[in-house]
């Protein structure tokens, strides 16, 4: 499949580097659209829709069809609002934190295959470590964080910065770990070649093929894994480092205007970046019937933002302590059992 | 139980449960220099320098257990801190320590050496009449800023004269930043009063090692509308009703309207019709599930993080029983309903759609229980987080003065409705809920169950209302236009408020209005054991404990 730059570079027909360049440049302002317009789905709109279904509410339904509209007026005043610099914050890191952690999401995106519309492949890169690649930049929101935290001069921020740190570390190795065993299946790092291997017929079920997806293939690795993505995207159960009823709201705390937006948006595009891995490595990637492959991994990732909210309305949030705890004793543990059980299993198979 | 000391007799009770104070005299042997006569107890009138033993003596001996209020006043010749003293097995059995100390030298010495609970209570005395506590862990001002000049309820303060504080004068909180040593784990950290988790404007002055909570210093006062001042301005008849509506403003409002009316009541000798009784019985029932209802919702709230379904629940629930309380008193907040001798007006017509609508509120109260109990109690997750957490315990809770749902969720068999019966509470059948866990869960399951009794109170005033035969409707008993109480009656009376005992101190001077108004806020009592509590645990259950001690800073404030 020609990946995304590849197409346009083909569209303009001219062979040369600044045209690679260029249509690189196009490819990734086309995803980065795509993405920015989920969350600005997300954030004003479907997020207030989903929590006031929850809680038996009508919310936004004025301006729009659904209240959609409402996107318009809150992307104004967000972005008119004053900007607050606190006194005292270490200036470059305080400002560049909010863009990390923006632009570290995103980042991600850039392997992941998303499927195609008509003729047109939605992949812009597909390295060898592709997979690496993705926990790697998704990593870099946790750096953000404690920027975040540690510039802002705020006491609330300081202590969810370092709430971060602590709780990144208990879950982003359980979240690899668990990642690997799905490479053991595939016997490739390569994002597109691990959306490949699922495509298989595991086994018929009437006029039904069911695909050997990884979630069905294993699906003790796929709760393990949802479980430690809610955490590293920071939503309830584990939306510790903002607990705004214990401090305030984190590392957020000191941010107004344009930065809050940033980092607001960074979390959001987290949500779906995270949703995106799931659907990638365990759910077929844009793999599905009838719909085109693109819209498929549209309502895979949604579907993982729906998770999000229907936990954030129905569960309690840990305290910190318990997180670590079930970070680092239970599901780290539980991980290398599951490694070691998919390594087995793939070892007497391939035999 | 069996492992502990038989229980022996307190010294001072007649075999049939009354108090016999001759006998309590000469128990306290020689340290009682005068006996008073108040409304609801003898006062015994004690020497400055003997308050701790004499509390010691009557605590042990006497069985005297619980410090229920602590009054201070100022005559024209001597100030004047009284005692108050209750029972927590029977509060009927009560009696008031009178300390006088001269005008020229306002020392008394603290109790707070034999209940925890006279710690605050002495503060305020000090912060607002002057009198000053010999041996007080921590005499500070406690409801004024500590920069305020003069104590607004002695006599010689100028009420005109304004309260200007030069900036200079204020403590620069930017000055303890130099002070740090360098070496420290600590961190000081200001959680309020502008805060999410704070309920209102309270400032929980916080030492946190990590996470943990090393001491925390709750500031209150931000919300301090000087209401007992207000009330001591205001006619007995009229006036004061409507002030108590605002003490405990989450709805609570016929609540705390009973306190009033019933240290007043009890001060002017009103009897009350049964039939406004039971209507005072059953709309005070409202309230208490309406503020329960709260209380469970935004405890949700602190352990949920966020606006989640069971606030929206709460509040959606809260919305019916209020839809009730407003048909009924015709507001949803500020009822002013009750008025002495009875309530304002009778019940709305027409009255059977009206008990339709409470029968059907008291049937849709379990059933909401349930869910309630689904989300909240038999949730694996809050359980972990609430189980033994923010622990109180039983003989601690006594020790503070902790009342209410609070004192009930540690242990402690305690309720006015039933131990100190008033209103038509003696002829109805409730139980009272109590827990032995001592913790977050146990406060938060012992208002879910209560509010399952409540509904049975109402349904059973229904039921007496609905029989009541028509020529016998008396809303209100005859009360003269002016009341005008005996001058020098002191009374103090307490009810069974949605947070706790709230109890009222009266003392008349001849006039329409009181000489002194003093209101013992359930609140402020347990707001105390929050440094029990929260001391050594993780912030977030800081946050629950102070959630599950359902403080109103309305009430905690004045």
């Amino acid at each position: 499949m020609t990946l995304l730059p590849q197409k346009i570079a083909d569209v303009i027909g001219i062979d040369s580097v600044f045209v690679d360049i260029f249509a690189a440049i196009i490819g990734a302002g086309l995803v980065g659209t795509l993405i920015l317009i989920q969350s600005a789905l997300a954030g004003p709109w479907a997020k207030r829709k989903i929590t006031a279904a929850f809680t038996d509410r009508i919310s936004v339904n004025k301006f729009g069809p659904l209240g959609v509209g409402i996107i318009i007026p809150d992307a104004v005043r967000l972005i008119s609002k004053e900007l607050i610099v606190p006194e005292g914050v270490d200036r470059p890191a305080w400002d560049i934190a909010p863009i990390i952690l923006a632009s570290s999401a995103l980042l991600g995106f850039a392997v992941i295959p998303m499927g195609s519309l008509g003729p047109v492949n939605f992949q812009l890169a597909d390295p060898e470590v592709g997979l690496v690649f993705v926990f790697a930049v998704a990593s870099i929101a946790s750096i953000a964080l404690v920027m975040a935290g540690y510039a802002s001069n705020n006491k609330y921020s300081f202590l969810g910065g370092l709430r971060a740190v602590a709780q990144n570390l208990a879950y982003e190795i359980p979240l690899i770990v668990v990642g690997i065993s799905v490479v053991l299946f595939s016997g490739s790092l390569r994002t597109s070649e691990i959306v490949a291997a699922q495509q298989e017929t595991l086994f018929e079920l009437g006029p039904l093929a069911i695909p050997s997806w990884f979630a069905i293939l294993n699906p003790f690795a796929f709760f393990l894994f949802l479980v430690a993505n809610m955490a590293e995207v920071g939503r309830n159960p584990f939306d510790i480092p903002e607990a705004p009823t214990e401090i305030v709201a984190g590392h957020q705390t000191e941010y107004s205007s344009v930065y809050f937006v940033l980092l607001y948006l960074g979390e959001f595009v987290h949500i779906f970046l995270g949703g995106a891995i799931v659907a990638t490595v365990f759910l077929g990637g844009p793999a599905g019937p009838v719909l085109p492959g693109l819209v498929w991994f549209l309502i895979k990732i949604w579907a993982m933002f729906l998770l999000t909210q229907w936990l954030r309305s129905a569960v309690p949030r840990v305290r910190i302590d318990q997180l670590i705890e079930i970070g680092w004793k239970g599901l780290l543990v539980l991980a290398f059992f599951n490694l070691f059980l998919t390594a087995g299993l793939v070892g007497v198979f391939a035999a | 139980m069996s492992l502990e000391q038989p229980q022996r007799p307190d010294v001072g009770v007649t075999p049939d449960g009354e108090l016999n104070y001759d006998e309590l005299a000469e128990l306290l042997d020689g340290h009682v220099i005068d006996r008073e006569q108040h409304e609801n107890a003898e006062g015994f009138v004690i020497r400055p320098d003997e308050v701790s033993t004499v509390l010691q003596t009557l605590k042990q001996e006497a069985g005297f257990d619980h410090l229920s209020l602590v009054t201070s006043q100022e005559y024209q010749d001597r100030y004047e801190s009284i005692y108050h003293l209750k029972k927590y097995k029977d509060p009927t059995q009560e009696l008031s320590l009178v300390v006088p100390t001269t005008r020229d030298d306002p020392v008394s010495q603290s109790a707070a050496s034999v209940f925890d609970t006279a710690d605050w209570h002495e503060r305020e005395a000090y912060d607002l009449v002057g009198i000053e506590y010999e041996d007080h862990p921590d005499l500070r001002r406690i409801l004024l800023p500590e920069t305020w000049q003069g104590h607004p309820l002695s006599k010689d303060y100028n009420q005109d004269q304004p309260q200007i504080v030069p900036l200079r004068e204020h403590a620069d909180p930017m000055e303890h930043r130099t002070e740090v040593p360098e070496e420290q784990d600590t961190m000081f950290i200001n959680i309020g009063p502008h805060h999410p988790a704070t309920h209102g404007v309270l400032h929980l002055k916080t030492v946190l090692d990590g996470e943990q909570v090393v001491d925390v210093d709750p500031d209150v006062g931000y919300l301090h509308r000087c209401e007992e001042q207000m009330c001591q301005q205001s006619t007995y008849r009229h006036q004061i009703m409507p002030y108590p509506d605002r003490w405990d403003y989450i709805s609570a409002g016929m609540l705390n309207e009973w306190s009033y009316a019933r240290a007043a009541e009890d001060l002017a000798d009103v009897d009350v019709p049964d039939y406004a009784q039971i209507i005072r019985t059953m709309s005070a029932e409202m309230s208490r599930i309406a503020a329960h209802l709260l209380a469970v919702g935004t405890f949700a709230l602190d352990i949920y993080g966020d606006f989640t379904a069971i606030f929206m629940y709460a509040i959606t629930d809260r919305e019916k029983v209020q839809n009730l309380l407003e048909d009924l008193s015709g507001q949803r907040l500020m009822f002013n309903y009750f008025r002495l001798g009875g309530v304002a007006w009778d019940l709305p017509e027409p009255r059977a759609e009206f008990f339709e609508n409470v029968r059907s509120f008291c049937e849709y109260i379990p059933e909401r229980l349930e869910e309630y109990h689904n989300l909240l109690t038999s949730n694996e997750l809050f359980q972990s987080r609430v189980i033994d957490t923010g622990v109180l315990p039983t003989d601690v809770a006594k020790d503070y003065g902790a009342t209410g749902p609070v004192a009930r969720g540690s242990g402690v068999d305690y309720d006015l409705r039933r131990d100190d019966p008033y209103g038509y509470y003696d002829e109805l059948e409730f139980d009272v809920i109590t827990d032995d866990g001592c913790d977050n869960f146990s406060r938060a399951y012992v208002r879910l169950e209560e509010m399952r009794q409540s509904a049975r109170i109402i349904e059973q005033c229904v039921d007496l209302l609905e029989d009541w035969p028509e020529d016998e409707r008396d809303i209100q008993a005859n009360v003269p236009r002016t009341l005008k109480p005996e001058p020098d009656t002191e009374v103090y009376r307490a009810v069974e408020g949605a947070k706790g005992e709230l109890g009222i101190y009266i003392r008349s001077d001849g006039t329409d209005k009181p000489a002194r108004f003093k209101i013992r806020s359930p609140s402020y009592c347990n707001l105390q054991t929050l440094e029990v509590m929260a001391e050594g645990e993780y912030v977030p259950d800081m946050v629950a404990a102070l959630g599950s001690l359902d403080i109103v800073l309305g009430e905690v404030d004045r």
